[in-house]
């Protein structure tokens, strides 16, 4: 079944209020999972744009990309909450402001 | 003449002592070191060799001419000069004269310079004086730098001196003359500043040059000015023909000269003149040459008596051609030489220091060369030079024993007797006081003093008078220091006494190295004087005579219609009877006068210095304004001091402040600005934030969209 453009940019529009949402949630909370949190949202913003597409070209590789992102999304999150974890042993804080090392 | 021996090598000339320079001043300080006179000794002696030979070999060219004409003109047959043709008479004047191509300098567009030599009676006898001398003061320098440190250094300066001297010399276009003419400037820094440890001799070599400059800055634009009105800065270019003359040729047959070259060819000679009065210590350019004194008391006899010194005399007189017919010209040299000669001798008069009374004496004596010259006498002025090229050297050079002796004191109110301590010094330096004051037959500067003052007295009686008084004074003021330091009774400064008996530093007091130099000096100062006797056949004057430079310049006079006496132009005597007897009597009635005031001013010398010391002091201090005038030399050196010195240096230090404050603050203002962005930038975007740096990332990359997209 095609999908019509207006009904393409509706599904489009979702995905990029998914990561605007997830920006601006990555760029503005002081909690690192939260911080993760956001970017996975981001992710799924880019999943839901690759769907559409998928769907309106009328052919499977969206999808199977959206299969692809779904599992470094995960490998990803394996990653960054053993980080988060080991950043949380050092300062036992979970704020993003409280290492400026890197500072000037 | 081309085929001389000594022509076809005269190249050799200035090249040996600057090879003797180079190997001195390259080896002398770890191989040769107090051998390093030998280089000198060698090169010098080489090159004075080929001048002798030079000179001789001329002389020879020259009587058959000569006697040919003379008896020509003497049969009344031809009129001086004026009947022959002009290129016959050009071919004349070249008779005794070589011109020596060495290579071509360098070729700018229509200018070509060429280093090239032009060899003529003038030349040769500039060479003998400049080498011989040099050799001798040479050899003397040997016993008087010895144990010096610098001592290499000191005979590497001297030979290069040599080297430009004659260069200057031997030049046959104006370029290749200011090289030699700089070049002595720069070995007379360089001597003067030997002992560069030394403050005072410092910066009597900083106003040594930079005093000559000012005169050297004249010369150049004399030099330039002669090339854009004469095409070529050539002495005589190509003699047969027309097209090719050289500046002096072209100023003496006019040409084709339009009117605005002819009107700038008479500036030329103003400008040369500065130049000759930077380099010849006249007045208001002298002032560099008594504190010159501060150098090695050889240099002093080398250079500021006997050889750089006298290079503008001989500039002058080369250049005859371009000041005859220029009255003004000539009358400016001539004043400038009365004057000086003048204002010298009275600051001579009340100076202590034993080589600032000589040195104000050169000064003085210069002044009479340049009146020779100015009164259109060539012959007595190259006369003078050269006794007085003897006679200088002799007196510095005893100077020279004398400090040796008393270890260094020159102050002549601390000095005298000294002829019981230095018998060979007292009597070589009497020699040189009777010639410098102009003894009567006895002293070659007699017959040299007596010819300028009775050309002058023909010229202006002014001028004669005015050499007469300074003549008088020259005899008082050499006596006076004679009498002071040699005669009466013996006062050596304190530890002077044993000094130089036997001591390693210095052997004898008068060693035989020292003392031989002097005794050819004083043969010289007595018999050169025979050199130009007027009446006989073969002599100095009419040598010179032949020379273009001297020729051109009294045929010129004559189509001119100045009044110029035909012997001191080296041409042979008026055929006039009437007017021979004249100059005759002219001549014999100034031997008597000089011989007179000469006696006078060694008697009043006598009186003061000698019997009636104490008095004499206080008959001096009876006026105590004009003592000081004289003593601080009419305070010309004050007065440059105050009004271009001082000025100058305040100049130097605001420019320095602006240098320091304004440009560099400007340029470390302009690296100020990327320090201050890196720094903003750095404050701005680098806080350490991980989400700091998420946002940064997040506008780069909408930016790049921007841009992209737009």
């Amino acid at each position: 079944m095609a999908m019509s453009e207006a009904v393409l940019r509706q599904y489009l529009a979702v995905g990029a209020i998914l990561f605007a949402i997830g920006l601006i949630g990555f760029m503005t909370r002081r909690n690192l999972i939260v911080l993760f949190l956001s970017t996975e949202v981001m992710f799924q913003g880019v999943a839901v744009n690759f769907i559409a597409f998928g769907r309106y070209h009328g052919s499977l590789e969206g999808q199977a990309f959206v299969i692809f992102l779904l599992v470094i999304a995960a490998a990803e999150a394996a990653l960054a909450l053993g980080l988060i974890v080991q950043l949380f042993r050092r300062r036992h804080t979970l704020d993003a402001e409280s290492w400026r090392e890197l500072k000037g | 003449m081309e085929q001389l021996f000594a022509v076809k090598y005269s190249y050799l000339i200035p090249l040996l002592p600057l090879l003797g320079a180079v190997a001195a001043g390259f080896l002398g300080a770890r191989w040769l070191k107090d051998r390093a006179h030998w280089a000198i000794w060698i090169t010098v002696g080489g090159s004075a060799a080929l001048s002798l030979a030079l000179l001789t070999g001329m002389i020879r060219h020259v009587p058959a001419e000569v006697r040919e004409r003379a008896h020509i003109e003497s049969s009344g047959a031809i009129d001086a000069g004026e009947s022959l043709s002009d290129s016959a008479q050009m071919a004349y004047a070249f008779r005794v004269s070589a011109s020596k191509h060495v290579y071509t300098w360098l070729e700018a567009g229509k200018f070509k310079a060429e280093v090239g030599f032009f060899l003529d009676p003038l030349t040769a006898v500039m060479l003998c004086i400049v080498t011989g001398i040099g050799l001798l003061i040479a050899i003397y320098s040997k016993g008087y730098m010895a144990g010096e440190r610098g001592y290499f250094r000191f005979f590497a300066y001297v030979g290069l001196f040599i080297f430009a001297m004659t260069v200057l010399v031997m030049a046959d276009n104006f370029l290749l003359l200011y090289l030699g003419w700089e070049g002595v400037g720069l070995c007379s820094y360089l001597l003067i500043g030997h002992d560069y440890e030394r403050p005072a001799a410092r910066e009597a070599a900083k106003k040594a040059f930079l005093v000559n400059r000012v005169g050297d800055c004249g010369f150049a634009l004399g030099i330039m000015l002669m090339y854009v009105t004469f095409g070529t800065v050539s002495y005589y270019g190509n003699p047969r023909n027309p097209v090719e003359y050289g500046v002096l040729i072209q100023a003496a047959t006019n040409v084709s000269l339009s009117p605005w070259q002819q009107s700038a060819a008479q500036w030329i000679p103003f400008l040369l003149i500065l130049g000759a009065i930077g380099k010849s210590a006249q007045f208001p350019l002298h002032v560099w040459l008594p504190d010159a004194m501060e150098g090695p008391t050889p240099v002093s006899a080398l250079i500021h008596a006997a050889t750089m010194v006298t290079a503008g005399v001989y500039m002058i007189v080369r250049c005859g051609t371009l000041f005859v017919g220029n009255g003004p010209a000539t009358m400016t040299v001539a004043a400038v030489g009365v004057f000086t000669a003048l204002f010298a001798a009275t600051i001579a008069m009340r100076q202590f220091d034993l080589k600032r009374v000589f040195a104000y004496s050169t000064i003085s004596q210069l002044g009479y060369m340049f009146a020779a010259a100015g009164v259109l006498a060539p012959v007595p002025a190259i006369f003078h030079l050269l006794t007085h090229a003897f006679f200088k050297a002799l007196l510095f050079l005893s100077c020279g024993l004398v400090m040796h002796a008393t270890m260094g004191e020159l102050d002549l109110r601390k000095l005298s007797g000294l002829k019981r301590v230095l018998p060979w010094t007292n009597r070589l330096m009497l020699v040189g006081c009777m010639a410098l004051a102009g003894v009567p037959f006895v002293s070659a500067g007699f017959f040299s003093k007596d010819q300028i003052i009775a050309a002058a007295w023909y010229q202006n009686k002014l001028f004669g008078l005015a050499l007469l008084v300074a003549a008088f004074l020259t005899a008082y003021y050499t006596f006076r220091v004679y009498f002071r330091v040699f005669q009466g009774p013996t006062v050596l400064p304190h530890g002077a006494e044993t000094h130089g008996q036997g001591d390693q530093q210095h052997g004898r007091r008068e060693p035989a190295v020292m003392i031989l130099p002097l005794v050819v000096l004083a043969v010289g100062a007595i018999l050169a004087g025979y050199l130009n006797w007027p009446e006989r056949q073969a002599s100095l004057g009419r040598f010179l005579g032949q020379s273009p430079s001297l020729c051109l310049s009294h045929t010129l006079a004559s189509r001119y219609g100045v009044d110029v006496p035909p012997v001191p132009f080296g041409v042979e005597e008026d055929p006039d009877k009437k007017v021979r007897d004249a100059m005759n009597v002219l001549h014999t009635n100034m031997m008597v006068a000089s011989g007179l005031i000469a006696a006078l001013g060694i008697y009043v010398a006598y009186l003061f210095h000698r019997k009636y010391r104490a008095r004499s002091e206080e008959l001096a201090m009876r006026f105590p304004s004009l003592n000081r005038m004289l003593e601080r030399k009419y305070w010309v050196d004050e007065v440059y001091q105050g009004a271009i010195v001082e000025p100058l240096r305040r100049l130097g230090r605001a420019f320095n402040l602006a240098d320091r404050f304004v440009i560099d603050g400007i340029v470390r203002a302009v690296s100020l600005t990327p320090q201050i962005g890196g720094f903003a930038l750095k404050l701005t975007t680098q806080r350490g934030s991980l989400q700091g740096y998420a946002v940064l990332m997040l506008l780069g990359i909408a930016a790049i969209l921007l841009i992209v997209l737009w």
